[in-house]
């Protein structure tokens, strides 16, 4: 399985002669990805920054940058939100969520954009653990073991978790359109895990409102929720393959590996939660039943 | 609707039990729902065919509860299941 991006040169984004039969919307109610179908499968559009379309079978993205909009957008919004969509064509389980590996298991950090995903992922690898994904967690089962594939080796951050965690020199791809957001490249400075590692611990990330740092068992029908949530998927309105997606979210939920987790965000606390984790995520035979 | 009938599931609506609870999935709008686990058996029972009255007999052997609560609670659920058109009643 793979998938092959295609850019062609800038086009203007004229309107389509049909409607789009979903969207992604921001909680301020602007439009952020519109989806059509096509005859050949499907469109999805980034108002002003790009369109992109996605053959049936996930195979091959197509991209159109809208004019004056950078080569780095388009790599940005391919890595990060259309792949995971394509990668769910080919029957790739693909989740809103950051990974890390820590001693030799995979621990997975689920939650809503701005949740500390990728704060999380960067602080383990600048401090002695190694990242599998910033976002776009792809899951694959190997031999009945749900195990972590890594993904792009870069991790995206705030200019103040940046500054707060990026101590060393660590190269910057070059800056895109829609987001003062940097994405790091891993390196020396920031440690990537190439190989796949087993799924041990998904941490549902809290809201930060918690006093104190918090970790607690998510129950499995929660956990489901949860996970179908955050799942990338391509199309929803596909009864065949939602009924498929729905069976693979639940035996991912049957897993013993839940936990809500919530801590005050504040960087400095950042070594004690990652002792935490660490203690947690290992304290395990490493052994699922 | 009354005791007396039996509550049937549509293909469109796929249900399955995780731990003690069950979530459903109603593949026409695309959305998820739970249900506790007294819901679940509630689901489980209707699901095997079971009338509302039958259903009740059973879980009057099963749980702590006067035949009248249960009822009560038996109906309110199968209504907000039928609102939201994740089970018919009927053959």
């Amino acid at each position: 399985m793979s998938v092959t991006l295609q850019t062609q040169p800038a086009r203007p984004q004229n309107p389509l002669t049909v409607a789009p039969f979903h969207q992604w919307i921001f909680p301020d109610g602007t439009e952020w990805t519109l989806f059509y179908r096509l005859a050949s499968g499907y469109l999805l559009r980034f108002a002003d920054l790009a369109d992109f379309s996605v053959t049936l079978d996930g195979g091959v993205i197509t991209a159109w940058p809208a004019p004056g909009v950078s080569a780095a957008t388009v790599e940005h919004l391919h890595l990060n939100q259309v792949l995971p969509l394509a990668l769910s064509r080919q029957g790739r389980l693909v989740l809103h969520a950051s990974a890390v590996e820590i001693k030799g298991r995979g621990v997975a950090f689920i939650g809503e954009s701005g949740r500390g995903k990728s704060t999380l992922a960067a602080s383990f690898a600048t401090s002695g653990a190694r990242f599998l994904t910033d976002d776009g967690l792809q899951l694959e089962w190997l031999d009945g073991q749900c195990c972590i594939t890594p993904s792009h080796p870069s991790v995206r951050l705030w200019e103040d978790s940046q500054a707060a965690l990026i101590s060393q020199a660590v190269a910057l791809a070059p800056a895109v359109d829609f987001t003062p957001k940097a994405r790091l490249l891993a390196g020396d400075g920031l440690a990537f895990c190439d190989r796949q590692q087993p799924l041990r611990r998904v941490y549902f990330l809290g809201d930060g409102t918690s006093p104190s740092l918090t970790i607690e068992p998510v129950r499995p029908a929660q956990a489901l929720l949860e996970l179908v949530k955050n799942s990338f998927l391509l199309d929803i309105k596909e009864k065949d393959l939602l009924a498929w997606h729905f069976d693979e979210m639940v035996r991912l939920a049957e897993l013993p590996i839940y936990y809500r987790l919530d801590y005050p965000r504040r960087f400095e606390d950042l070594p004690r939660v990652r002792a935490a984790i660490v203690r947690h995520a290992t304290e395990d035979p490493d052994e699922l039943p | 609707m009354n005791l007396s009938d039996k509550v049937t599931i549509p293909a469109q609506v796929m249900a399955r039990t995780v731990g003690d609870e069950t979530v459903i999935l109603d593949l026409a709008s695309g959305t998820y729902y739970g249900l506790d686990p007294v819901g679940a058996r509630i689901w489980q029972l209707m699901s095997e065919g079971q009338s509302l009255a039958q259903l009740c007999g059973q879980m009057l052997d099963e749980y702590e509860v006067t035949r009248e609560n249960l009822e009560r609670d038996v109906l309110a659920l199968v209504q907000t299941l039928l609102d939201k058109q994740l089970v018919r009643v009927g053959a």
